[in-house]
């Protein structure tokens, strides 16, 4: 129930903002999502997604601007934590490989080559430890 | 030369026999010492300990329950 009260809440809150339309904000997620699933995008363990193969402006730009987001989240965060902006990042692509990357999606750590994940949990970075 | 001399020398002679012994038994039984002796070689390069991967560690671990909620609380900024 809060699930679905929040899914459309959200944008019908960005459209009250002026924010953006809804076509728009679905197709691009979607765009992006897509791209998940078929391996040309994908998280990386410094807490950003990255391009890890050929694909449309749309899906570029969009994912450019999913970073600038996230960058921003883990800029508020390391200031009310005292922390470096990398340390939340970093703690954040512990989370995003641990729990969200799926399988058959692929994902890279630090800078080495992208890798499909398998139906076993990616082997993460040693300073993840215990991310769940 | 008297049979005085001649005991004297054969003394020396004996002498001169042990003691060479001796050093021969010496040297031999310190071989295995030699043996177990640890050769301590100084590194070329300095000793570098590395505390910055533990602080950075504990930082990120203490770190995850804020990612799960950053994560929970922005959907639309990490899509699967």
């Amino acid at each position: 129930m809060t699930r679905r009260t929040s899914f459309f809440a959200l944008p019908l809150g960005l459209i009250a903002l002026g924010l953006v339309s809804v076509p728009a904000a679905l197709a691009q997620s979607g765009a992006v999502a897509s791209a998940m699933t078929a391996g040309t995008v994908g998280e990386q363990a410094d807490g950003y997604l990255g391009l890890a193969g050929s694909v449309g402006a749309d899906v570029r730009s969009e994912v450019e601007a999913i970073n600038i987001k996230r960058r921003a989240a883990y800029t508020d965060l390391a200031a009310k934590r005292g922390v470096t902006v990398a340390d939340v990042a970093a703690a954040t692509g512990c989370q995003t490989l641990a729990n969200r990357v799926k399988a058959g999606q692929v994902y890279r750590i630090g800078t080495g080559a992208w890798q499909t994940k398998g139906a076993a949990p990616i082997a993460l970075p040693s300073y993840c430890a215990t991310a769940n | 030369m008297t049979q005085y001399h001649a005991n004297r020398r054969e003394d020396r002679r004996k002498r001169f026999l042990a003691r060479r012994a001796g050093g021969l038994a010496l040297s031999l039984g310190m071989l295995p010492l030699l043996g177990g002796c640890i050769t301590v070689k100084a590194p070329d390069k300095p000793i570098e300990i590395n505390l910055n991967v533990k602080v950075q560690q504990e930082v990120v671990v203490r770190l995850q329950k804020d990612a799960q909620d950053l994560i929970k609380n922005n959907p639309e900024l990490f899509p699967q």
